[in-house]
């Protein structure tokens, strides 16, 4: 038995696994297969004021290894959710992250601020998500746009703030660095990567967006890549994602520098994932006569 | 709701493109109600979303569930290639099914393999004065015995069996002949939205059960989401998956 328990950002995780925004939903339909309360955190599906329908469908499809989704950050709105959804989720002995976005500098502040009076843990602001037109995208491309909104939005948060960042990016280590400029108490990554799917027979797209995410273990070497090079450039803690299957992949990310992990995809393969991985983690720590899961953090050996 | 390896009794063709398996699942089944459907891992490491299929019987104390399989792509195949003996992990029961609602006379509409969960609610809801029509491409597509006590009709596209014809013939037959209380109905989109003309214009009360990729299964990823009408004239997205599959054919938007 590893003490797999650790301090994010001042606030006390049972163990380094977060459930993945948009792949959990508020946690209620989870904790009907097992006590949520086992998770080191749960980062919400991603949230904005006002809340937003989301994409036509289909929306979702399997490909090689993985899946691609255009959910386009479907959401009740950041009010429903205090109002209907974190009282029962503040219940559950486990760190929630409020994970949101906006269409512009202003509504990522409000954001923000919507959060501050509640008991949400952490923020973890999207910056990244390629499904939606006018959802923060323009933020998350370039470094100097990374600086500004999470400059912006720090003035704005109460809570310790994440910022998450896409990987369709020249070049991530430089958004990681202007995150880290600009305030941000953490990094996530990855987010998605953007793909296509095509019904060959009917020559014609699979999805309604035309264009979706790339999630699951397809992502997992390109996650694990920017996840090493940005604990290379970086001192703010790193949550690694993408691809995360076994408590061995968890444990790759660790390896490469992320202080803690999210799993997404993989809740879906199997719904008990989590709390296996859990498991898994705490054997692969036991293997490795490792005492605290934190030893493990950027202990690579590479060439 | 609970996920569980199921164990495969039997694995047989039902009929032309349909395998039928009968799974050893009493924690789902014991639950189970007409309509819903599970979410099955395909077996090896390369999958990562599950297939939902439906239920076309489930038997309580014989802790049972049975299941018509069309093998379409790679994941049903693999799944339809699972031999007697083998275990396969399902998730279920999920979802809202059909509600008999207490209606006296109902009329099911099945389409190809949508049969399967209208046998379920055949096998849940059916009465004497209740009557089933389905449609199958041939004669050698045809499936869908049930211990309902109902009337069957069946058509097919070639007419090989029965009428040639598309099912709503019959139905509007039927239906001329004797309003039901209710109909039930499952199928490609054009026969649901030939359905959902028909209920709509007579206004009788009728549920269609539809299908959606999915991720989950369960309600947390909104990856299923169709367009539903609401009372008041504007509309919203629901998940096929929980407050579906079966909805009240108004709400449903082609
Ligand atoms: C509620 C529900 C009940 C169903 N019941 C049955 C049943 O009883 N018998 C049966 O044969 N089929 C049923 N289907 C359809 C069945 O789920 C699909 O044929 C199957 O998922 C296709 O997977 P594949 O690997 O063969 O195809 P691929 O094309 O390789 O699948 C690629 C991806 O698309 C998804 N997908 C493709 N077609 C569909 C579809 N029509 N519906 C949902 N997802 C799809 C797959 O799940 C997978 O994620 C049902 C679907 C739903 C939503
Ligand atoms: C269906 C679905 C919905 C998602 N919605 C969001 C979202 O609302 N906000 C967000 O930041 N990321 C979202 N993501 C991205 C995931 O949080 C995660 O970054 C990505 O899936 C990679 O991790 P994985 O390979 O473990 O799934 C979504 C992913 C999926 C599959
Ligand atoms: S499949 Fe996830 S909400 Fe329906």
């Amino acid at each position: 038995m590893a003490d797999l328990s650790l301090n994010l950002c001042g606030v006390h995780l049972k163990n380094p696994l977060i459930a993945a925004s948009g792949t959990f939903g508020f946690g209620r339909e989870f904790d009907e297969l097992y006590d949520i309360s086992q998770l080191g955190g749960i980062s919400v599906k991603g949230l904005c004021l006002g809340g937003r329908l989301g994409n036509p469908p289909s929306r979702i499809t399997e490909t090689a290894s993985g899946m691609l989704n255009c959910v386009g950050l479907q959401n009740p709105g950041i009010e429903s959710f205090i109002e209907h959804d974190l009282p029962w989720l503040l219940t559950k002995n486990v760190a929630v992250i409020a994970n949101f976005f906006g269409t512009s500098i202003d509504s990522y502040c409000a954001a923000a601020e919507a959060f501050a009076p509640t008991g949400v843990h952490m923020l973890e602001m999207n910056i990244s998500c390629p499904n939606v037109h006018d959802g923060g995208v323009a933020f998350g491309v370039k470094p100097e746009g990374v600086y500004e909104i999470t400059k912006a939005v720090k003035a704005h948060s109460k809570q310790p703030l994440i910022v998450k960042l896409s990987p369709n990016v020249a070049d991530i280590t430089e958004n990681a660095l202007a995150a880290q400029e600009a305030g941000a108490d953490a990094i996530s990554l990855i987010n998605t990567l953007t793909g296509i799917a095509i019904d060959v027979h009917k020559r014609k797209m699979i999805l309604a967006n035309n264009t979706g995410g790339l999630s699951g273990p397809a992502v997992k070497p390109v996650a694990l890549r920017m996840v090493w090079q940005c604990a290379k450039k970086v001192s703010i803690p790193i949550i690694g994602l993408g691809g995360i299957m076994t408590g061995e992949d968890a444990a790759e990310f660790m390896l490469c520098g992320a202080q803690a992990v999210q799993v997404g995809t993989a809740n879906f393969t199997d719904p008990y994932a989590m709390p296996r991985i859990a498991r898994e983690l705490d054997a692969y720590c036991d293997a490795q006569g490792v005492k605290n899961a934190q030893e493990l953090v950027g202990t690579l050996i590479q060439y | 709701m609970i996920d569980i390896d199921a164990k495969v009794l039997s694995s047989e063709v039902l009929a032309e493109g349909l395998i039928r398996i009968i799974l050893h699942a009493p924690e789902i089944a014991k639950d189970a109600k007409p309509g819903q459907f599970i979410q099955m891992l395909v077996p090896g490491e390369a999958h990562v979303l599950r297939r939902p299929i439906s239920l076309m019987a489930m038997d309580a104390a014989a802790g049972t569930l049975t299941l018509a399989i069309q093998p379409k792509g790679k994941g049903t195949q693999l799944i339809c290639s699972a031999k007697e003996g083998d275990t396969i992990r399902c998730l279920g029961p999920l979802g809202t099914g059909f509600d008999g609602n207490g209606a006296e006379t109902i009329y099911f509409v099945g389409g190809g393999v949508g049969v399967a969960p209208v046998c379920g609610a055949m096998d849940g809801f059916a009465t004497e004065t209740s009557h089933a029509f389905f449609g199958f491409r041939t004669k050698n597509h045809v499936y869908g015995m049930t211990q309902a006590p109902c009337a069957v009709t069946a058509v097919s596209d070639d007419g090989s069996i029965g009428e040639k014809a598309l099912v709503t013939k019959p139905l509007m037959e039927a239906i001329e002949a004797k309003r039901p209380d209710l109909i039930m109905a499952c199928g490609p989109t054009p026969m649901l939205r030939a359905v959902q003309k028909i209920a709509g214009e007579l206004n009788i009360p009728c549920q269609l059960s539809l299908e959606e990729r999915m991720g989950c299964g369960i309600g947390a990823c909104l990856g299923c989401n169709v367009k539903v009408n609401l009372e008041d004239g504007s509309w919203t997205y629901k998940r096929v998956c929980k407050d579906g599959p079966v909805f009240d054919s108004k709400e449903v938007e082609f």
